[in-house]
C-alpha cells in the first residue's frame, strides 16, 4: 500500500495477484523460490498499476469530493495532532515534497526504491523479481535517490 | 578513489549493497573527506525523512482484502438459491435475537422443505446443463446409428467446511485430473486433517500426486499429525523418493521434530546420498541430537 498509496489499488493488486497465482500455479516449476515467483507476479501487477496511473496522471492520489480535494492517504496516516504548529506545517510541506519526489520517479525506479528502502529486499532479489539484473537495479536505485534528493533540496 | 566516484556510490553504500572491498574504500575516503561525509549525512537525512512518511496500513486492512477477495470469488457463481438462502439466513438471524425458539423452528422447517425440494444437503444451488461423453458409435446397414454416452451434469453446492457432503466433494476433487483443483481441494482439506478420511487423502496426495504444489499442501496439512506413525512412514517415503527438493525439505523438517529410533536408518541413508544440502544437514543434525552415528558401517 505504501507503493501505490491508495487502499483501493492495493486491494485490486491483492486480488489480481491471487488470481494470477491461482491460474499459473501449475506452471511453477521450482526453478526459482516460490517467494521470488510470487514477488515477480506482484511487482509486475504493481508496475502495471503505476504505469496506468502515470497515463491517467493520478499520481497525487488526490480525489475530488463534495468537500473539495482529498488525499486518500491522509485517512491512513492519522498522525496525532502536533503540539507544535510550526513543526506540523513543516511536516505537511515535507510530505507534499516527498509525494512530489516519489511521483517524479518512473514506475520502475519507484518499484526498486520501494522494495529496497521500505521492504528491505536486496538489489539482487529485486533484479530477479523484476526480471532484470542486479546492475540494472543498482542503476535504478541510484537514479531514484538522485532525483529525490534534487526535488527535496533544502528539506534534507 | 576520488570524490565524484564516492558520491555515486553513497546510495549503494548506505543500503549495504557494495562488495566488501569497495565498501572499505568508500569508508576510508569518508574518513578523510568532509565534503563526502556531508553527502553521506544528506543521504541519511533523506532516508529518515522517507521513513517518517511510510504509509500506516490499518490493522484490519489484510482481513479486508481477504474478505473482498472471497466476495469477488463467490459473486459470479452466486445463483438464485444462494441469494435466497443468504437472505433467509440473515432474516432468521435477526429473528433469533428476539425469539430464539421461533427462529430455531423456522430453521428446521426451512431445512425440511429444502431437503424435500432439492434432495441434497447442503444447499443445492443450481442444476446446470448436461454434458454428454460419447462412449461408442455403431452405425447399422439401415442408415441408422446407435450411440452410447454418459451424461455429466454440472451442479453447484455451497456449505461450510464442516459439512460432510462438502468434504466428500473435496475428497473427490483431490484426485481430479486438473492440478489446480487438486491444489485447491487439498489446500482446504488440510485444515481438517483430524478426520481419518482426510488424513488418508493427504497421505495419498503426498505420496502419489504428480504435482509438487499439491504435495506441499498435503505436507502442510499433515504438520499437526507429525507424531502419527503412519504419517511418519509416509513422510519418510516422501523424504526418500520425492524428486522435488522443496518437498523433501518440508518432509525432513516434520520428521526431525521428535526423536524416532525407527527413522535412524532412513536418515543415515540420506546423509550418504541426498544431494540437497539443507536436507542432508538436517539429517546429520537430527542424528547427532539423537546420539546416533551419522554414517553407516
Amino acid at each position: 500500500m505504501n507503493l501505490l498509496r491508495s487502499p483501493e489499488d492495493a486491494r485490486d493488486v491483492y486480488q489480481e495477484a491471487f488470481l494470477r497465482v491461482y491460474k499459473n500455479l501449475d506452471t511453477f516449476r521450482f526453478d526459482c523460490s516460490f517467494h521470488t515467483w510470487l514477488y515477480r507476479i506482484v511487482t509486475n501487477i504493481c508496475l502495471d498499476h503505476l504505469r496506468k496511473r502515470k497515463v491517467r496522471k493520478e499520481e497525487s492520489a488526490i480525489v475530488e469530493t463534495g468537500d473539495g480535494p482529498l488525499d486518500r492517504m491522509d485517512s491512513f496516516e492519522e498522525e496525532a495532532p502536533h503540539a507544535d504548529p510550526e513543526r506540523s506545517a513543516w511536516n505537511k510541506q515535507l510530505k507534499a515534497r516527498i509525494d512530489g519526489a516519489l511521483g517524479g520517479l518512473t514506475p520502475r525506479e519507484r518499484m526498486v526504491f520501494e522494495l529496497r528502502h521500505y521492504q528491505g529486499m536486496r538489489l539482487r532479489s529485486i533484479g530477479e523479481a523484476l526480471g532484470t539484473t542486479e546492475e540494472a537495479a543498482k542503476n535504478c536505485l541510484f537514479r531514484a535517490t538522485q532525483k529525490m534528493r534534487s526535488v527535496l533540496g533544502d528539506f534534507v | 578513489m576520488n570524490c565524484d566516484g564516492v558520491v555515486k556510490l553513497i546510495p549503494l553504500y548506505f543500503y549495504g549493497e557494495l562488495p566488501p572491498e569497495e565498501e572499505e574504500r568508500v569508508e576510508q575516503h569518508l574518513h578523510a573527506c568532509a565534503a563526502c561525509t556531508a553527502e553521506m549525512e544528506r543521504q541519511r537525512r533523506l532516508a529518515a525523512a522517507l521513513d517518517g512518511m511510510q504509509a500506516d496500513v490499518p490493522p484490519l486492512f489484510l482481513e479486508d482484502c481477504r474478505a473482498a477477495l472471497m466476495a469477488a470469488i463467490a459473486e459470479p457463481r452466486k445463483g438464485p438459491w444462494a441469494s435466497f438462502l443468504e437472505a433467509a439466513a440473515a432474516a432468521l438471524a435477526g429473528l433469533r435475537r428476539f425469539q430464539q425458539p421461533v427462529g430455531a423452528v423456522a430453521l428446521v422447517a426451512l431445512g425440511f422443505f429444502a431437503a424435500r425440494f432439492t434432495g441434497i444437503n447442503p444447499a443445492a444451488v443450481s442444476a446446470g446443463e448436461v454434458y454428454p461423453v460419447v462412449r461408442s458409435i455403431e452405425p447399422d446397414n439401415a442408415g441408422r446409428v446407435r450411440i452410447a454416452f454418459d451424461e455429466t451434469r454440472r451442479r453447484e453446492v455451497s456449505g461450510s467446511m464442516d459439512d460432510q457432503a462438502i468434504q466428500r466433494l473435496l475428497l473427490a476433487a483431490a484426485t481430479e485430473n486438473n492440478p489446480a483443483m487438486r491444489v485447491e481441494s487439498v489446500g482446504l482439506l488440510k485444515e481438517r486433517a483430524g478426520s481419518s478420511e482426510v488424513r488418508d487423502a493427504l497421505l495419498n496426495a503426498l505420496l502419489h500426486d504428480s504435482n509438487a504444489g499439491v504435495r506441499m499442501k498435503a505436507l502442510e496439512g499433515l504438520k499437526p499429525l507429525a507424531a502419527d506413525p503412519e504419517v511418519r512412514k509416509s513422510l519418510a517415503g516422501a523424504l526418500v523418493s520425492d524428486d522435488n527438493p522443496a518437498v523433501r525439505m518440508q518432509a525432513v523438517d516434520l520428521l526431525v521434530t521428535r526423536r524416532d529410533d525407527a527413522m535412524v536408518g532412513v536418515l543415515q541413508g540420506l546423509v550418504q546420498r541426498e544431494n540437497n544440502d539443507y536436507v542432508r544437514l538436517k539429517c546429520e543434525q537430527a542424528l547427532k541430537d539423537w546420539n546416533a552415528s551419522v554414517g553407516t558401517f
